[in-house]
């Protein structure tokens, strides 16, 4: 008997959702300063390389009402430790491979992580290459190894998000990390997060992951 | 998911140490970490640091709410009244109704229409004249008194009996007819407005709730929840009940509209069906959850109750009590006759119903003049109808005159111009208040502006002020009402009842005590206190800081209402209820999303901070090693400059070889670390660490195939120290090693946290040595032992290994440095170690007799070659082997061994001779039982047991020495081997000679030296010494054949005991060279 009204324009509450993002590509292609630029805004001219799997985290806001939390893995690009990057990549929501625009060798190693990720990682993982060091060819174009038309070719036929970016002019960096954010499934992740003060954060059980990939509807769903 | 990518997560069981199952997915989110603390942005922490920032994105906003009541009691063509009463505020008679709440010379009436324009209307007797069904009955000309059109933010209309709730086939009807609501949405929407928008619609049976928004209001409505419940026939049916809506404002401030129509009746049983009404109401509704301003969902949907405003308006049908119905009538109809013109149809009619009851109600009066005096029962002054009801009515309770005499009093006194005296006294006897204030209903914090107008209820329709001329002559009651209630209304009422409770207890305790007067102190003290007396109502005294209006909304926000307008507007015929409306002031703190959006952006950019900031980190420091001790050694032992990792140099069998890790917590807050699992991958294997590192944390160990190891906390400045042991001493791992199969390389992962991990490279240098080689391989070996052929190797052990994985996994690898190579005719190891053996055996056992030769007979201890016949190699007399000395002492003979150094002198020499013996007899047994060939192999040894089968189902029964002949003729085939089992049964021999007597004394008189091949022949025969012998020499032969003769595997335990003694026999042979006579 009691008919219903529903405002239009906004959907109702705020929408919170966290996702593991991991960075993985050849040493030395700027993977840390990446991350570096996106959490703290700084660049760093001489970084030591990363021994181990850097731990941090940072928050965008896509609009008034929808913020997502990265829990960012930088992982160390070192041959050596190749065998252990399967810890970082399985759970992941999201990954960012990178190579270096001035090395073209960077770019198979790049191809041959996303081959990894494409057959091991979460298969609804969201995948974005990154071509670093956009810097060094603004300063002299002959440096660039990389065609931008390359690599954009191989990411459109393997389904990635692709920017060249530069952490140190930090371009591109925030649109890359706001580019993947946007293909995540918040809806799916933040209904699962948002029961309560106690719930879990969304977007990182494994377990529940066919069920949230399998709903169609992406982020801005209203249900007037 | 792709197949191999699924891991199965460890099974709880396996989780010991460390804090939870999310713990041993290695990258997996850390969520048991800091969730108390401050500085994580989660989702609530983020909410809350928002919310405590949200005067910054909140904007006070000041809106109109007119709130109407209507009973149409189904009265065709009353839609048609809607607008011009509800929207443009006409139809009230200024005469018969109290305009304004507050003082008229406030300034907030900016808009109150000029009473200039009054006089334009139309008058009474025309506006009844002209009454139909089909149109408007409000007076033409009508400016409208009280604010209207575009100065309303929210028109909440509140209809009762929209269609005919008496009718069977209305309260059967499974579905509301949308024509029914349609006709009044129509009639509003054709008033209001361009831009206003229906918000909210409900309808149960004859209740009708719609609430209209202005544009700039409606853009902040959000969360609109309506409901209804049914409490009429049978308790649930629809035709009583209440419609109600929830809505919020500008995502801070909730707002509740109850339409209802209670239960009708003038008895008693009436009256408490009403109360019930209500109480089920407030039971019974329940709203949609809603998202809070922090964002959170709420489980589960809010109350009644649980609003800042709440408007209870409609058709709550109380009566006047204790009153004749006739008197009232009477009474009002001389205020209202003043409307008309005598000599109009209404003014006839109220005469002659005045002229009827006025004899007999003057007759009652003058009887009780004598009884009563005038002054006590004196009504109140006017001016006290500003208040608020509740005080007036706590102010009624010692007025117990009797009833009646206040109205007659008022006919006599026949000054009808003072309708405000007539409406208090008749206030006394109405129901609602008398409820209210009994706590029967409506109590807890619901307030009611002044009533100024006359009852409501009920008139001739058609009329202005014609009270029910029918046969029932309805008594007037105020039906209708407007009722609000604030949270902190509601509050205070609770805060009261919670001091009364306490108050009663206190009482009860008092009075439980025997102290039963302190009771009735206390009532004469409440008996003195007379709130109306003291002027403002008490509940004001609890508001200490927080202003008098303010009222804190349920997420602190602070708002604030005021009621403005509370009035009937007699003046609408069209049913024989007449309408009423109140007009509230309300500020609320409107959330604007783009200050919030920018604090927003701010606040999680200061969490992340803060997070990244206070998370902890550890700086780990690889301790390094100096090469001092062991300098020595050709190859440098200190770490390559190029590693960054743990380098534990050169590693060799049995020797331990430790490392140190420094933790330090080079953080701002608590660290805490662990070990944890690393994937099988190319150079690690599963496990905490390789199987190959022993590792303590901080002194704990750590087994480390465990799958979590102890974690440490360190506060910050504070640092642990882990040790990593490495001691090849598995002759599994030895071999591996020593065939490249396996490499001392491998990465630990230390984790902090909430923190990041550390990869912590381990790397040695595998030393390859002597054990586990054929004879082949082993006379291959150049002086200077194995040790100088890995260094002359291109690369050292890595590179080697390398080849051989990619050669292929042949087992014999090739050991060949690259040219000429000299051959020994039998493996030098085994040379040095038996002579070492024997030799050292001789001088232990000539110690013994030595040292022990003097004692006296009573303190006689047996030598242990008289208690174990196959010493030193028994293991029962290698007490000590299990220590760490002894793994330390095999480790740098067994080095010696490699570097073809003297044996003796590698061992330290405080190690007492006969460990020393039995050290290097522990060796022994390892080297022949890890040869892969065997000094005897399989292949010789088919043809040995052939040749003995034949044997011994030959006629003749062949000599000893034929026999040995025979064997031996087998084993020349193979030089090497030949040579290798006389080393070993020449020392075996020797030992046995030492070790028993008759051996010995001979031996003692043909010195001869050692390790040459030696030839002996028996002498007497004394029959004790010949057992001791030959028991010596049979646990010998047992004890190395299972060593030097290698076999296939036999299946059953007796076939496995048949092929030992077998080899043992064969062994004999040898050892009893000197007998075959």
């Amino acid at each position: 008997m009691a008919a219903r009204m529903q405002q239009g324009g906004r959907p109702g509450g705020a929408r919170f959702a966290q996702f593991k993002l991991v960075l993985l590509g050849e040493s030395a292609v700027g993977k840390s300063s990446l991350v570096l630029r996106f959490v703290k805004d700084q660049f760093d001219d001489y970084r030591e390389s990363t021994i181990g799997a850097a731990f941090l985290t940072q928050t965008i806001a896509l609009d008034d009402q929808t913020t997502v939390k990265f829990e960012i893995w930088d992982t160390a690009g070192q041959e050596r430790y190749k065998s252990l990057a399967p810890m970082y990549y399985r759970n992941a929501n999201c990954a960012v491979v990178v190579y270096d625009i001035t090395q073209a060798s960077s770019l198979d190693k790049a191809k041959s992580w996303v081959k990894e990720l494409q057959r091991q990682a979460n298969e609804n993982i969201i995948i974005a290459l990154a071509g670093n060091k956009a810097d060094l060819v603004a300063e002299q174009p002959d440096k660039r190894a990389v065609q931008t038309a390359d690599a954009e070719a191989y990411a459109r036929e393997s389904n990635l998000l692709f920017f060249e970016t530069s952490a140190k002019t930090a371009e591109n960096v925030k649109e890359l990390f706001t580019a993947i954010a946007k293909k995540l499934p918040i809806e799916q992740a933040s209904q699962r997060g948002m029961r309560g003060p106690a719930g879990r954060p969304g977007g990182v059980d494994l377990g529940n992951r066919q069920e949230a990939g399998g709903a169609a509807g992406g982020p801005g769903g209203c249900n007037c | 998911m792709a197949g191999e990518g699924t891991r199965a997560r460890p099974p709880s069981t396996s989780v010991s140490t460390t804090s939870s199952l999310m713990q041993d997915v290695p990258g997996a989110f850390q969520a048991s970490v800091n969730t108390s603390g401050p500085d994580r942005s989660d989702f609530v922490s983020l909410s809350q640091a928002i919310h405590a920032r949200r005067s910054e994105y909140v904007r006070p906003k000041h809106i109109r709410i007119k709130v109407g009541s209507w009973n149409v009691a189904a009265y065709k063509g009353a839609e048609k009244d809607v607008g011009g009463w509800f929207v443009q505020g006409m139809g009230v008679a200024e005469a018969l109704a109290g305009l304004k709440v507050t003082d008229q010379t406030q300034v907030h009436g900016e808009n109150i229409p000029q009473q200039a324009g009054l006089d334009d209307r139309e008058d009474v007797a025309s506006q009844e004249a002209r009454y139909h069904k089909k149109q408007s009955t409000l007076p033409r000309n009508d400016p409208g008194s009280i604010p209207g059109d575009s100065d309303i933010g929210l028109y909440v209309l509140a209809l009762q009996e929209v269609v005919d709730i008496n009718s069977v086939s209305e309260a059967l009807r499974p579905y509301t007819d949308p024509s029914v609501a349609n006709k009044w949405k129509d009639a509003m929407s054709a008033s209001l407005p361009p831009g206003y928008s229906l918000i909210a619609e409900s309808q149960l049976i004859g209740m009708l709730l719609l609430i209209y928004a202005s544009p700039d209001v409606a853009k902040d409505v959000q969360s609109v929840s309506t409901t209804s419940v049914g409490t009429g026939i049978a308790g649930y049916m629809g035709n009583k009940g209440a419609v109600t809506a929830r809505i919020v404002l500008g995502d801070t401030t909730r707002l509740v509209f109850i339409d209802s129509h209670l239960s009708a009746g003038t008895d008693k049983g009436a009256l408490e069906r009403r109360n019930w009404d209500a109480a089920q109401v407030v039971a019974r509704t329940k709203f949609e959850p809603i998202k809070d301003s922090m964002g959170l969902n709420q489980s589960s949907g809010e109350q009644i109750g649980d609003e800042d405003f709440a408007f209870w308006c409609g058709d709550l049908n109380y009566r006047l009590e204790g009153i004749p119905g006739d008197d009232v009538r009477r009474l009002l109809m001389l205020h209202t006759r003043n409307e008309y013109d005598l000599s109009q149809r209404s003014a006839r009619k109220i005469e002659s119903e005045l002229r009827s009851a006025t004899e007999a109600v003057k007759h009652r009066v003058e009887d009780r003049l004598s009884v009563y005096s005038n002054g006590s029962s004196t009504p109140s002054s006017p001016a006290r109808s500003a208040h608020d009801v509740r005080s007036s009515i706590d102010s009624r309770t010692s007025t117990d005159t009797p009833p009646t005499t206040i109205v007659d009093e008022l006919a006599v006194s026949d000054d009808p111009t003072s309708l405000q005296t007539t409406l208090l006294s008749l206030l006394p006897h109405d129901e609602l208040h008398q409820q209210m204030k009994l706590r029967a209903a409506f109590y807890d914090g619901w307030r009611e502006g002044p009533i100024n107008f006359l009852p409501t209820y009920k008139y001739d329709a058609g009329s202005v002020g014609v009270f029910d001329s029918s046969e029932k002559k309805r008594a007037p009651s105020w039906c209708d009402r407007i009722l609000y209630r604030t949270r902190r209304d509601r509050l205070t009422y609770e805060t009261k009842i919670q001091e009364e409770d306490d108050a009663k207890r206190k009482d009860d305790q008092m009075r439980a005590s025997g102290l039963d007067h302190a009771g009735n102190d206390e009532e004469i003290l409440y008996e003195l206190y007379d709130p109306e007396a003291d002027g403002v109502g008490e509940e004001y005294d609890e508001y200490d800081e927080a202003g008098e209006n303010v009222v804190v909304t349920k997420e602190g926000f602070e708002d604030s209402i005021e009621l403005e307008y509370y009035t009937a507007h007699q003046r609408v015929l069209s049913s024989d209820h007449k309408p009423l409306d109140a007009v509230f002031k309300l500020k609320y703190d409107c959330v604007i999303p783009e200050l919030k959006a920018k604090v927003h952006a701010e606040v999680a950019k200061e969490l992340d901070k803060s997070e990244n900031e206070h998370r902890p980190s550890v700086t780990v420091v690889v301790d390094r090693h100096r090469s001092d001790s062991v300098a020595s050694e050709e190859n440098s032992d200190s770490d390559p400059a190029t590693f960054d990792g743990v380098y534990f140099g050169n590693v060799r069998y049995a020797t331990a070889r430790h490392r140190y890790l420094t933790i330090a917590n080079t953080g701002r807050v608590s660290a805490t670390f662990s070990f944890i699992e690393r994937p099988h991958g190319a150079n690690t294997s599963s496990g905490l660490a390789p199987k190959w590192i022993n590792l303590k944390l901080a002194d704990m160990p750590s087994a480390s195939s465990s799958k979590a190891s102890q974690s440490v906390t360190l506060e910050p400045g504070d640092t642990a120290s882990a040790e990593l042991e490495v001691r090849i001493f598995d002759m599994h791992t030895m071999h591996a090693l020593n065939e490249g199969l396996q490499e001392l390389d491998d990465i630990l992962v230390l984790r902090v946290e909430g923190g990041r991990d550390h990869f912590i490279p381990v790397k040695g240098c595998w030393l390859e040595n002597t054990l586990g080689k054929s004879i082949n391989r082993l006379v291959k070996i150049p002086e200077g032992g194995i040790r100088k052929l890995q260094r002359q190797k291109p690369g050292g052990s890595s590179s080697r290994s390398k080849s051989v994985r990619e050669g292929g996994a042949s087992r014999e690898r090739s050991v060949s440095p690259p040219q000429s190579l000299q051959v020994s005719s039998a493996p030098r190891e085994l040379y040095k170690l038996t002579t070492a053996i024997e030799e050292l055996a001789g001088r232990v056992v000539a110690e013994w007799e030595m040292t022990h030769s003097s004692e006296e007979v009573g303190a006689y201890v047996l030598a242990p070659w008289q208690t174990h016949p196959a010493w030193p190699f028994d293991q029962q007399c290698w007490t000590e082997r299990n220590g760490m000395q002894w793994q330390d002492a095999l480790g740098e003979v067994s080095n010696a061994l490699d570097c073809d150094e003297p044996l003796e002198q590698s061992l330290p020499p405080e190690l007492p001779k006969m460990q020393r013996l039995y050290v290097l007899a522990n060796l022994l047994m390892l080297f022949l039982e890890h040869m892969s060939d065997g000094i005897i192999t399989a292949s010789q040894w088919t043809e040995i047991k052939a040749l003995m089968t034949e044997t011994e189902t030959s006629k003749r029964k062949p000599s000893l020495e034929e026999q040995r002949t025979a064997v031996q003729d087998i084993l020349a085939q193979q030089p090497s081997h030949n040579i290798s089992l006389i080393f070993v049964t020449s020392m075996l021999e020797r030992i046995i000679a030492e070790t028993t007597p008759t051996k010995r004394q001979k031996d003692d008189l043909v010195k001869k030296p050692a390790g040459t091949l030696r030839r002996f022949t028996g002498l007497g025969k004394l029959s004790a010494e010949v057992a001791e012998e030959e028991s010596s020499l049979l646990a010998m032969a047992r004890m190395f054949a299972e060593v030097v003769i290698r076999s296939e595997k036999v299946g059953s335990e007796k076939a496995r005991i048949a092929v030992a003694r077998r080899k043992a026999e064969v062994l004999v042979l040898f050892l009893r060279r000197g007998e075959g006579g």
